[in-house]
């Protein structure tokens, strides 16, 4: 059987390549793939008999190397059984629809030929030889296909608008930018199956009628630069790049390059701050030319629809969200991963069905959605379908594909004020209400979570949020706001409750916590006083110890390591 | 051509003309902080939003295309809003001195910065010129003020203010005695008539002010000669009266008119007045002592302060004998005090009935009383003024306690029961406070105190055409500087009155830093100039002026230790205009600021980053119009600044001085540095 270890980042991280090389070791042929989705058990290994996957082992050992090269050899898989995935986690996959996926974590990354022989290159092939520009565009248009990068515009008439543009110097660009904290599927997508970006890309480009292309892929993401770079040397080689060139650049790792003039302008080399719109990039984009801009998730379903009609993808969905969509889910959540399903699916599909729920038993609370631009839904509103119209009704966005998961031990306010620590910062510094506005959000959010809020300190964010929503220049401005509005919508208790009653109802602001031994249920085990990092904590053996609130630093120490419960807090 | 409406207003313009370029050819002013015509739009300010029909987004004015049938709206709600809040969060991360602290606490914001600067370069008259832009008096306000600017100086939180005021009568003096003040600009005659009755430093300076504005204007003062309180309250030994003559002689060569040992109510009714002139000002100060009510008031030998000091002024014979105490704390007690010493007093006694530190009167002034032999009695207050045949022998002094703080946090006295002190006495001078006389001016509705009532803001009275101020209105009697203030407000309101319109005066918003000795600690420290004196065995003797004046070059160096804490900017700041324009509270959204950067070494101009509002004019018109590109962003988010591109000091050397920066900076950020 041939042995397949995934080498996605996330295996990698797991240690994928320490096993690979034991294995390699022991004379095994070994080979690769990129993210099949189930991060939460990598290191994952297929074994496959042919095209036949017989067996997938999870949260592989490098000490289990032998007998899975035995197992390999001898194709008796009893000596692996206990390391076989479970039917509860098989069922990670069950409500999925794999598009723009439907490559990973089953062809070899690196192999041109493995992605030719899941009929890789063959869309581009048929648009070449039997289509016009136009008619690849109508396809798209039925298809329904929209911006993935969380506008959800309409794709095809972004192309059809840089086509129609005047000039034959034409761009196309990719934004692989992906900068949403908890956001991973661009980067899973390209270095799992970087040709079927490619052939996206080249697709699209002979839409418009672009000769040069980027992929404007953040630094933070070497795998996926080196995988997309021996792609496009192997499709260039193999002669499917055509008349189109495809280079890459690295961004520096700025969030508001995501926004697409920012990108333009870090491409053509300057700082990273968006333009005014208009004029749009399909009038004057790169270098004032006329310019498309998709992101990787976007581009990754291209082909598909080519190959299957654009009927079929349409078929798929809801009626204002057509195809799929592809989710990074973590947080507090069982199964954390990379899932794709079908639009109009339930929130509670995916996070319940799909992920197994919240983890160690606690209860759900809220999902951010769309990272630091989107908002947070509580779970009143699980049952809200995946559905561009009907997540933005909650307040929150569809966004990139960001969905972080949080328990009953989060705070909202805190929520708020990390996320708004990350807006703040992560600003161009260009236009008022975003540089100072974002700023004074998170400084009054800070104030709350210290317990030095005031009266009127709620309404003061509203003020803010509705003015900085209102008058910032760039998408980044005009979304930070929706973190804090979503909290305040859905959570004002707890707001109030850090305003008026100087609590943290979830007990994660330290500022508000307030650490104290119950002297009935101490026994005097000195337990606390000796894991108290700033000795804090006095008493003598066999009786009630006292915690000095002038020293307590509210780490939680003691809590965590008395065994009597006599910690209140 | 394109046509659309803006503000109701139709406008035709050509293609590709934005809405800003559009409204300004419709004679509508949006405002905006980061636009300018030769460059490319930016958008940052997002103080140029305009609300168009059928777009949910408000639209940047200096970006947006105009297009046929377009609807604009420039100044609904929603653009006011946003433009307030992009003020406020502006002027919240804007950390400058629009004006000096010395002029902005200065009751008539008198430009102390402006003629400070100029004595330092040695351009006295240029200095005066600037102090009569505010009120007439130099010398004799330079003398007298108790200077609240030199209170708020900030050199103060270095190691002592700037002596403004002493700087402002050198200036005075020294012009004078060089002969060459600037004329006084007055505008052509209006043959509008103005009366004034009073002719202290109210009436004065408003009568100053009137006749500059064209009007004809004639002063009632009902003393021999004009000065008012300036002539009859301060000693001579303080202020010389043929000083405080040379700039009454100064107003009365405008124009004005003097009448002298006039009083209304005697010698013509108000109304007669009011019948001969087409306004009239009410500036009678406040002449009466206020009576003690102690028993043995009323014996012989018993002043009340204020007209103490006049007798001794006009030369009446005044009796004192050996033994005198004055009662009260204040200023005109220590005029009092120490002239009753020059009167020949052997032994003269202040009574006070709290402590030194909460004497209202200026710690200089207790200073020089104590060196001239005053003996101060703290804590005690006449219970009864012993008499023997309807004459002063003595006072029966209670002895008094600190209580508890009044609402204006001075600690009150109380009686000490049954403690009392006796001293033996010829005169007691009772100056514990002074008031207005209603006689004469029995048509005016007066206050509570029984003042008369002005409007706080322009001093209209109800009375249709009559103004009144100073130390006759409202609050009663204060310092002359803010009966000044007074009076070039009611000046400013007679003058609109006149010409058929009426004064509003708003008070401007202005941007304050809030310092601490702290943000000086690496000033470099320059001692006060010391004002020499004659001494106090020489001039206890006579009324001649105690301080012999400063030097033309004690005063320039003096003047060199200023701060220069206003803004150079202050008058063409459009960050400051549109704050005003937008009533912006520039505290609202005070948080986190930018400190402490200020560049001045690597080119002939200072950049201010605390001021900075990143609407990066600068850097574009170096990279677009001077073609040099030699500043850049650095920093992301909040932190954002503007330095030499990359944060490269060389990066700055390839500037040539064009100053195009500096001339577009919106607010005072950058400055051209005198090298």
């Amino acid at each position: 059987m041939r042995i397949v270890i995934g080498e996605g980042s996330c295996g990698i991280a797991a240690g994928a390549k320490k096993l690979h090389s034991a294995l390699s070791q022991l004379g095994a042929e070994v080979g690769i793939t990129g993210c099949i989705g189930m991060c939460y058990l990598e290191p994952i290994i297929d074994l496959y008999e042919g095209q036949d996957l017989k067996a997938r082992l999870v949260r592989v050992q490098d000490k289990d190397a032998q007998r899975i090269v035995d197992a390999a050899k001898s194709g008796d898989l009893s000596g692996v059984e206990d390391l076989r995935i479970s039917c509860d986690d098989e069922s990670f996959l069950s409500k999925q629809t794999r598009i723009a996926l439907r490559h990973c974590g089953i062809i070899d990354p690196e192999s041109i030929d493995s992605y030719r022989a899941a009929d890789g290159y063959k869309a581009i092939a048929k648009v070449r030889e039997s289509m016009t520009p136009e008619e690849v565009i109508e396809e798209i248009k039925i298809s329904g296909l929209a911006g993935r990068g969380g506008a959800g515009f309409p794709t095809w008439f972004k192309w059809n608008a840089a086509r129609n543009s005047k000039g034959d110097e034409k761009y196309l660009i990719c934004n692989a930018d992906e900068g949403d904290p908890g956001a991973f599927m661009d980067r899973a997508v390209i270095e799992s199956d970087p040709h079927s970006l490619l052939e996206g890309m080249l697709i699209a480009a002979y839409a418009i009628g672009a000769k040069r292309a980027f992929v404007y892929v953040r630094a933070e993401y070497p795998l996926a630069i080196i995988r997309l770079e021996k792609a496009i040397a192997d499709a260039t080689a193999a002669g499917i790049m055509g008349d189109c060139e495809i280079r890459i650049k690295a961004g520096a790792g700025a969030f508001v390059c995501g926004e697409e003039t920012a990108l333009i302008e870090s491409l053509e080399g300057n700082r990273g701050m968006p333009r005014l719109k208009p004029p749009f990039p399909a009038e004057k984009g790169y270098i004032q030319k006329p310019s498309n801009i998709n992101n990787v998730e976007t581009f990754a379903n291209v082909a598909w629809i080519n190959l299957n009609g654009g009927k079929a993808f349409a078929a798929m969905g809801t009626e204002n969200s057509k195809g799929t969509k592809v989710f990074a889910l973590t947080g507090k959540i069982r199964r954390g991963g990379l899932v794709e399903i079908p639009m109009g699916l339930t929130l509670r599909d995916v996070i319940f069905d799909i992920g197994g729920g919240i983890r160690d038993g606690k209860k759900f609370k809220a999902v951010q959605m769309g990272g630091p631009s989107g908002g947070c839904i509580p779970e009143s509103l699980l049952d809200t379908r995946i559905d561009y119209k009907e997540l933005s009704a909650t307040g929150a966005i569809m966004g990139s594909g960001g969905m972080v998961v949080m328990d009953d031990s989060t705070c909202m306010v805190n929520m708020a004020r990390f996320f708004l620590d990350f807006t703040a910062k992560e600003s161009c510094g260009k236009c008022v209400h975003c540089r100072i506005g974002t700023k004074r959000l998170h400084e009054t959010l800070v104030r709350i979570t210290e317990g030095k809020g005031k009266e009127g300190d709620v309404e003061l964010l509203e003020e803010l949020c509705r003015g900085i929503k209102d008058g910032a220049l760039c998408g980044l401005g005009q979304t930070a706001p929706n973190p804090v509005l979503t909290t305040i919508r859905y959570f004002r208790d707890e707001y109030d409750a850090h305003i008026r009653q100087q609590q943290c109802p979830a007990k994660e602001c330290a500022a508000l916590r307030r650490f104290t031994i119950d002297p009935v249920k101490c026994r005097g085990c000195t337990m606390c006083a000796r894991n108290c990092p700033v000795g804090a904590i006095t008493g003598t053996v066999k009786n009630p110890h006292v915690i000095d609130q002038t020293k307590c630093i509210k780490c939680g120490a003691c809590k965590a390591t008395c065994k009597f419960g006599a910690i209140n807090d | 051509m394109i046509k659309l409406t803006i503000d109701g207003v139709a406008v035709e313009v050509e293609e590709g003309t934005t809405v800003l370029a559009a409204a300004e050819k419709a004679g509508i002013e949006i405002p905006n902080l980061c636009f300018m015509k030769e460059l490319s739009p930016y958008g940052a300010c997002g103080i140029c939003v305009v609300e168009v029909e059928k777009c949910p987004k408000l639209l940047r004015a200096c970006a947006t295309k105009a297009t046929d049938g377009m609807v604009v709206t420039t100044n609904g709600e929603r653009a006011i809003r946003a433009r307030k809040l992009a003020m406020e969060l502006l002027m919240g991360d804007h950390d400058g001195d629009c004006l000096g602290p010395c002029k902005l606490n200065c009751p008539a914001h008198t430009d102390c910065q402006k003629y400070v600067k100029e004595i330092s370069e040695g351009r006295f008259a240029d200095a005066v010129a600037t102090i009569k832009e505010t009120f007439p008096l130099p010398a004799a306000i330079g003398r007298v003020c108790p200077h609240p600017c030199e209170k708020h100086c900030r050199r103060g939180l270095v190691e002592s203010p700037i002596s403004i005021a002493h700087l402002k009568y050198f200036a005075a003096d020294k012009v004078r005695a060089d002969g060459n003040e600037h004329p006084i600009p007055v505008s052509s005659p209006t043959g509008k008539k103005v009366g004034i009755v009073g002719g202290g430093p109210a009436g004065l300076s408003a009568a100053f002010k009137l006749a500059q504005y064209g009007h004809a204007v004639t002063v009632y003062d009902q003393m021999p000669e004009m000065g008012g309180m300036l002539r009859y309250g301060i000693p001579e030994y303080r202020l010389p009266k043929s000083i405080l003559k040379c700039e009454t002689d100064a107003i009365a060569a405008l124009g004005v008119k003097f009448v002298n040992n006039f009083k209304i109510g005697r010698d013509a009714q108000l109304e007669d007045l009011r019948g001969q002139f087409d306004a009239l000002v009410v500036a009678n100060g406040a002449w009466k002592s206020t009576p003690m009510r102690v028993k043995g008031e009323d014996l012989q030998g018993v002043w009340g302060g204020i007209d103490f000091l006049r007798a001794v002024v006009t030369g009446q014979s005044v009796e004192i004998g050996n033994r005198v105490a004055i009662v009260g704390g204040g200023n005109t007690a220590m005029d009092a005090c120490r002239t009753a010493v020059r009167c020949g007093a052997k032994e003269v006694y202040v009574v006070y009935r709290r402590t030194r530190k909460e004497m209202p009167a200026e710690d200089i002034e207790i200073a020089e009383a104590e060196e001239e032999g005053v003996v101060f009695k703290f804590l005690c207050t006449p219970d009864e003024i012993l008499g023997r045949d309807g004459h002063v022998v003595g006072a029966k002094l209670q002895v008094m306690e600190l209580g508890e703080p009044d609402e204006r946090g001075r600690r009150k006295p109380v009686p000490v029961p049954g403690k009392f002190d006796t001293i033996e006495l010829d005169t007691v001078i009772i100056a514990v406070g002074q008031r207005n006389d209603p006689e004469g001016f029995e048509l005016m509705p007066k206050t509570e105190k029984g003042t008369i009532a002005a409007d706080p803001k322009n001093f209209e009275t109800s009375l249709p055409g009559v103004f009144a101020c100073g130390d006759t209105v409202n609050r009663g009697a204060g310092i002359a500087i803010a009966a000044i203030a007074q009076a070039n407000e009611a000046a400013l309101a007679v003058n609109a009155f006149l010409a058929g319109g009426h004064y509003e005066p708003v008070e401007p918003v202005v941007s304050e830093r809030n310092l601490t000795a702290d943000n000086f600690k690496d000033e470099s420290r320059i001692p006060r100039v010391k004002m020499s004196q004659r001494s106090a065995e020489e001039r206890r003797r006579d009324f001649k002026e105690v301080n012999l004046g400063l030097t033309a070059e004690t005063a320039m160096a003096e003047a060199k230790r200023c701060l220069k804490c206003g803004c150079h900017d202050y008058a063409d700041c459009k960050l400051i205009r549109y704050a005003n324009l937008l009533r912006t509270d520039t505290q609202r959204l005070r948080g986190d600021f930018h400190t402490g950067y200020v560049e001045t070494d690597l080119v002939a101009i200072e950049r201010n980053q605390r001021k900075c509002i990143t609407c990066n004019q600068c850097v574009r018109v170096c990279e677009q119009i001077a073609k040099k590109g030699l500043l850049g962003l650095v920093g992301r988010g909040f932190k954002t600044v503007i330095k030499p591109e990359f944060n490269d000091p060389s990066a700055i050397a390839g500037c040539r001085d064009c100053h195009l920066c500096v001339d577009n900076c919106p607010t005072g950020a950058l400055r051209l540095l005198d090298k």
